[in-house]
C-alpha cells in the first residue's frame, strides 16, 4: 500500500511536485504519465526516500516514510531508469550483497529462479562492465526483486530490454501486482500504461491533473466522444506541449 | 603543418586562460586560487629568492650534501626510466601507439596529413608540458642551493631529462607495435628485451657492490667519504661504460657551473637527436593504438567526473572471488566492507602494481643490503633502529591525514549509486559505517605495520632498561588498539566535505588542472591536519593526564593501559557523534542538488 499525502518539492524557488496526493492498493498498478520535467521522477525519488520531500507525507506499507524509513525501505524497490551497478561485484556478488543488507537468508533459493527467469543464469559470473545495457537493467530488477517487495516504483522500467525482455517485465509487473503488491510505473510508453496499469495519473508541471482508472481518465478527458486513444488524452490532459 | 599546431596550442592557451580567470567569479575557485597563491608565495618564491639551504652549512658539507642528494635523484630517475621500459617490454598493451586526445584523433587522423607529421605534432605537443615542467620543477626543486649554478641550466637540464624519457617511451611503444605487426617471434623479441635488462641491472649492481663499503666503512668525514665514492665511480672502468648513457643524459642537470654545462650539453643533445631520428623513422601503424589510449582516457575522464574511479573508465576489470565468504543474514555493515573490499583488490592489484611493487621491493633490498651487513657488524643496530623508527613514524603519519584522500573505498566511491543505497533500509549511521570500514581496515593494517615496525626497532641494543618485553608489548597493543578508531575519524573528514560541500567536493576531485584548483586541494589537505589535530588533542590530553596519575602508583604498563583505555573512549565518542552525524546528513542529501 502507498500513500502520499500533500506531497510537495521544491528546489530553491522551484517546485517541482506540488501538492501530490495519491493512493495504491495492493494489487493495483499505477502509471505515472506526464511531459518531461513534469516531477514523474522527482516524484519517484521522493517515494523511495532517495530525495527528502519539502513536505507532505508518505506512508509504505504501512511505515511513514520520514518516521521510520528503515521499515518503509523494507518493503519497497525502487528500479532506475539507468541501471547503476557496482563495477567490482559479478551479478552473484551483486545479489549476495542486496541479500545480505535486506537479510534474505534463503537468497540462493530466490536467486536462482530470478536470473534464469532474467535470463542472466549464463552471466551469473561477470562484472556489469561486460553487460549490456539490458543486461544490466535486467540485473537491476533481479536485485529489487530479490526480498520480495510489496511496493515497487519503477521508473521507465522497458528502457534497454529487448522485445522478449519487454514482454517478461510486463508480464512480471502484472504478475506482481496479482500477488498483492503495489506498484507505481512511470513511462512515456503509452501503450504500456493501456496494457498493465489498473490506474493513470497525470503530471504536470508538478501538479495532478487527472487521476483515477483508465476509464475514468478517458472519461474525463473524452468531452463525449467515443474510443478516444490514450494519446489523444494525454494531449488533451497535459495540454500537448511540454512542461 | 607547424602553423596550424601553433594556432591550435595559442588558442587553447589562450581560451583556456580565459575560462580560468572568468570561473574565479565563483567564490571555490576564487578561495582555491588565493590559497594557492599564498602558499606559493610563502613555500616557493620567497624559498627561491632568498638565501639557499646550503648557506647554511659549511662549504664542504654543502657539497657533500649536494653530492648525496644529485646522486639521490639521479638513482631514482634512472630506476624509474628502467621501470617504465621494463614495463613496456613485459606487459605491452594490445595495441602500442602514440598519445593524442579524441579531437586531435577526430580532426587530424583523416586529414592529409603524414604519419611522421603526426609524430611531430605529438612531439610538440609534448615538448609545452616538458618545458613547464621543467621550469617548475627547477622552481620548485631549487636545486642550486646545493651544487651551484645557474637555474636556467638546471632548467635545460630537466628538460633534456624529461624529454629523453618521453623520446624513449614513444619510441618503445612504435618499436613494440612494430615488431607486433611485422615479427613472427614477438614473444622471444620481449623476452630478450627483458632479459637485457635484468643483465644490465646484474651487471651495474655487481659493479656498484663495493662502492657502499668504501662510503660507509671508509675513514674520514662525510665530505672525504663522498669525495672518494665519486672517484671510485669515476676510476671503475665497467661502471663507467655501464653508466655512460645515463651520465650522458644527466650531465647537463649535474654540471655546477658555465663550463661543465658546455662540455656536458653537447652529447646530451646527441643522445636527444638520436632518439629523435628513432622515434621519427619508426614506420609502425600507431593510429588503432593511439585511438584506444584516447578512448581509454576519456573513459577515465568521463569517470571522474561521473565521480566514479579513474579506473573504472581506464581499464578492463577482472571478476574476483569476495574477500570472504558473506552469509546472507548478520550485520548489513559487513556486506558494505565485503563489497569495498573486493573493489580495493580489482582496483589496485593488477600486473602494473606488482611490477611496480618488485621494481621498489628490489630495489629497497638491493641498497639497503650493504648498509644493513654494514651496520650490524659494526655494532650500530641502534642507528638503523633509529632510521627504521623515523620511516615507520613518517609512514604513519602520512597514513592517517593523506591515507583518508587515497584510500576511497567508501561513501566517496559510492556517490554514482546513492540512489540505490538511499533505497537500502538501514540507519544513517549504520550505513556510514559500513562504507567507511573497509578504508579503516586498509589504513589500520598500514599503521599496524609501523607500529609493529617501530617496536621492533625501538632500542634493539636493549640500553632503555625501562622498555622490557612486557612494556613493549602493552604499548604495542594498545597502539594498534587506538589506531583503528583514529583512521575512522580522519575518513569521516573527506566523506563529510561531500556530503555538506558537493560542489566544492566535485570540482576538486576532477582532474582539470590551474592553480586554483590546486589551491583547493590544498586547502582540503589542511583542513584534514587540521581536523586531525583537533580530535587529537582531548585524546591526547586525557592520555597524558591518566598515565601521569597512575603510572607512579601502578608501573608504566597499568599507566600505559589506563591511558589508552581514556584514549579509546573519547575517540569512540569522537568516532560515534562523527557517524550519527555523517548518516545523518546522508539521509538528508540532496542527490538532485548541485554538484557542479
Amino acid at each position: 500500500m502507498i500513500e502520499v499525502e500533500a506531497l510537495t518539492k521544491q528546489y530553491g524557488s522551484f517546485t517541482a511536485v506540488s501538492g501530490l496526493s495519491l493512493t495504491v492498493r495492493p494489487g493495483e498498478v499505477l502509471g505515472l504519465v506526464g511531459p518531461n520535467g513534469a516531477g514523474k521522477t522527482t516524484t519517484l525519488r521522493c517515494l523511495a526516500g532517495i530525495i527528502p520531500s519539502t513536505s507532505g507525507s508518505v506512508r509504505i506499507a504501512g511505515h511513514d516514510l520520514a518516521a521510520d524509513p528503515v521499515g518503509a525501505k523494507r518493503a519497497l524497490a525502487f528500479f532506475p531508469d539507468e541501471p547503476r551497478l557496482f563495477d567490482y561485484l559479478t551479478v552473484r556478488q551483486h545479489l549476495n550483497f542486496v541479500a545480505r543488507i535486506y537479510g534474505v537468508a534463503d537468497y540462493e533459493e530466490r536467486s536462482r529462479p530470478l536470473l534464469e527467469e532474467l535470463e542472466l543464469a549464463e552471466k551469473a559470473d561477470v562484472l556489469p562492465g561486460e553487460l549490456s545495457r539490458g543486461m544490466k537493467q535486467k540485473l537491476v530488477i533481479a536485485c529489487g526483486l530479490l526480498h520480495s517487495p510489496t511496493v515497487m516504483f519503477f521508473d521507465e522500467p522497458l528502457t534497454g530490454l529487448d522485445p522478449l525482455g519487454i514482454r517478461r517485465m510486463k508480464d512480471s509487473i502484472v504478475r506482481r501486482a496479482k500477488e498483492g503488491a503495489s506498484v507505481i510505473l512511470s513511462s512515456h510508453l503509452l501503450h504500456l500504461l493501456q496494457e498493465v496499469c489498473t490506474n493513470v495519473l497525470i503530471l504536470k508541471k508538478g501538479v495532478k491533473v487527472a487521476d483515477g482508472t483508465l476509464a475514468e481518465v478517458e472519461a474525463q478527458f473524452s468531452n463525449g466522444e467515443a474510443n478516444v486513444s490514450l494519446e489523444e488524452i494525454f494531449i488533451r490532459a497535459t495540454g500537448g506541449s511540454e512542461s | 603543418m607547424f602553423g596550424a599546431f601553433l594556432y591550435l596550442r595559442a588558442t587553447s592557451l589562450r581560451n583556456q586562460v580565459v575560462h580560468r580567470l572568468g570561473r574565479l567569479r565563483q567564490p571555490k575557485y576564487l578561495l582555491g586560487a588565493l590559497f594557492a597563491g599564498a602558499y606559493f608565495y610563502f613555500f616557493v618564491i620567497r624559498r627561491v629568492s632568498g638565501v639557499g639551504a646550503a648557506a647554511a652549512l659549511a662549504p664542504g658539507t654543502a657539497q657533500t650534501a649536494g653530492m648525496l642528494a644529485a646522486g639521490f635523484i639521479c638513482a631514482v630517475l634512472c630506476l624509474i626510466g628502467l621501470l617504465r621500459v621494463a614495463y613496456a617490454w613485459i606487459a605491452p598493451p594490445e595495441k602500442a601507439g602514440l598519445v593524442f586526445t579524441e579531437a586531435e584523433i577526430a580532426f587530424l587522423f583523416p586529414a592529409p596529413i603524414t604519419r611522421k607529421a603526426l609524430i611531430h605534432f605529438r612531439l610538440l605537443s609534448t615538448q609545452l608540458a616538458i618545458l613547464f615542467s621543467a621550469a617548475l620543477i627547477t622552481i620548485v626543486f631549487n636545486r642550486s642551493g646545493y651544487l651551484g649554478g645557474h637555474r636556467v641550466l638546471h632548467a635545460v637540464g630537466w628538460w633534456i631529462i624529461l624529454s629523453t624519457i618521453d623520446l624513449h617511451v614513444n619510441g618503445t611503444n612504435l618499436m613494440l607495435s612494430r615488431l607486433r605487426e611485422r615479427s613472427a617471434h614477438f614473444l622471444l623479441w620481449r623476452m630478450a628485451a627483458v632479459a637485457a635488462i635484468i643483465l644490465y641491472v646484474a651487471a651495474v649492481y655487481l659493479a656498484a657492490s663495493g662502492l657502499a663499503d668504501s662510503f660507509l666503512n671508509g675513514t674520514g668525514g662525510m665530505s672525504d667519504r663522498a669525495d672518494r665514492l665519486v672517484r671510485h665511480l669515476h676510476d671503475s672502468a665497467a661502471l663507467y661504460w655501464l653508466t655512460l648513457p645515463f651520465r650522458i643524459v644527466l650531465g647537463p642537470y649535474l654540471a655546477t657551473g658555465y663550463r661543465e654545462f658546455a662540455v656536458a650539453i653537447f652529447p646530451a643533445l646527441a643522445v636527444v637527436a638520436l632518439h629523435y631520428l628513432w622515434v621519427s623513422s619508426t614506420e609502425a601503424r600507431f593510429e588503432e593504438g593511439s585511438i584506444a589510449i584516447a578512448e581509454k582516457r576519456a573513459a577515465m575522464r568521463a569517470a571522474v567526473q561521473r565521480g566514479e574511479s579513474p579506473r573504472i573508465g581506464g581499464s578492463k576489470l577482472k571478476a574476483l572471488a569476495g574477500p570472504f565468504p558473506l552469509p546472507p543474514r548478520g550485520l548489513p555493515e559487513v556486506a558494505f566492507l565485503w563489497k569495498n573490499l573486493l573493489s580495493l583488490r580489482s582496483a589496485v592489484f593488477g600486473r602494473r602494481t606488482l611490477v611496480i611493487a618488485l621494481g621498489v621491493a628490489g630495489w629497497v633490498y638491493f641498497a639497503m643490503k650493504p648498509v644493513m651487513r654494514l651496520r650490524s657488524n659494526s655494532g650500530q643496530a641502534n642507528a638503523i633502529g633509529v632510521f627504521v623508527l623515523m620511516g615507520c613514524g613518517i609512514v604513519a603519519a602520512y597514513t592517517l591525514i593523506l591515507g583518508p584522500q587515497i584510500a576511497r573505498q567508501d561513501l566517496r566511491n559510492d556517490l554514482p549509486n546513492a540512489d540505490l543505497l538511499k533505497t537500502f533500509p538501514l540507519e544513517g549511521w549504520r550505513l556510514a559505517l559500513g562504507e567507511l570500514l573497509a578504508p579503516t581496515a586498509i589504513l589500520t593494517a598500514i599503521i599496524w605495520l609501523t607500529i609493529i615496525g617501530a617496536a621492533a626497532a625501538l632500542d634493539p641494543g636493549g640500553a632503555l632498561a625501562w622498555l622490557t618485553p612486557v612494556v613493549r608489548g602493552t604499548v604495542v597493543l594498545c597502539l594498534a588498539l587506538a589506531a583503528p578508531l583514529l583512521c575512522m575519524i580522519q575518513l569521516i573528514v573527506p566523506n563529510l566535505v561531500m556530503i555538506l560541500m558537493p560542489a566544492w567536493y566535485q570540482s576538486s576531485r576532477s582532474r582539470s588542472a590551474g592553480v586554483e584548483m590546486f589551491g583547493q586541494r590544498l586547502l582540503f589537505g589542511v583542513v584534514q591536519l587540521l581536523f586531525a589535530l583537533l580530535v587529537a588533542v582531548p585524546a591526547a590530553g586525557a592520555a597524558v593526564l591518566v598515565y601521569i596519575a597512575s603510572y607512579w602508583l601502578l608501573g608504566i604498563s597499568t599507566g600505559v593501559v589506563l591511558a589508552t583505555v581514556a584514549v579509546v573512549l573519547i575517540l569512540a565518542g569522537e568516532a560515534a557523534v562523527g557517524l550519527w552525524f555523517l548518516g545523518e546528513r546522508f539521509e538528508k542529501f540532496d542527490l538532485s542538488g548541485d554538484t557542479r
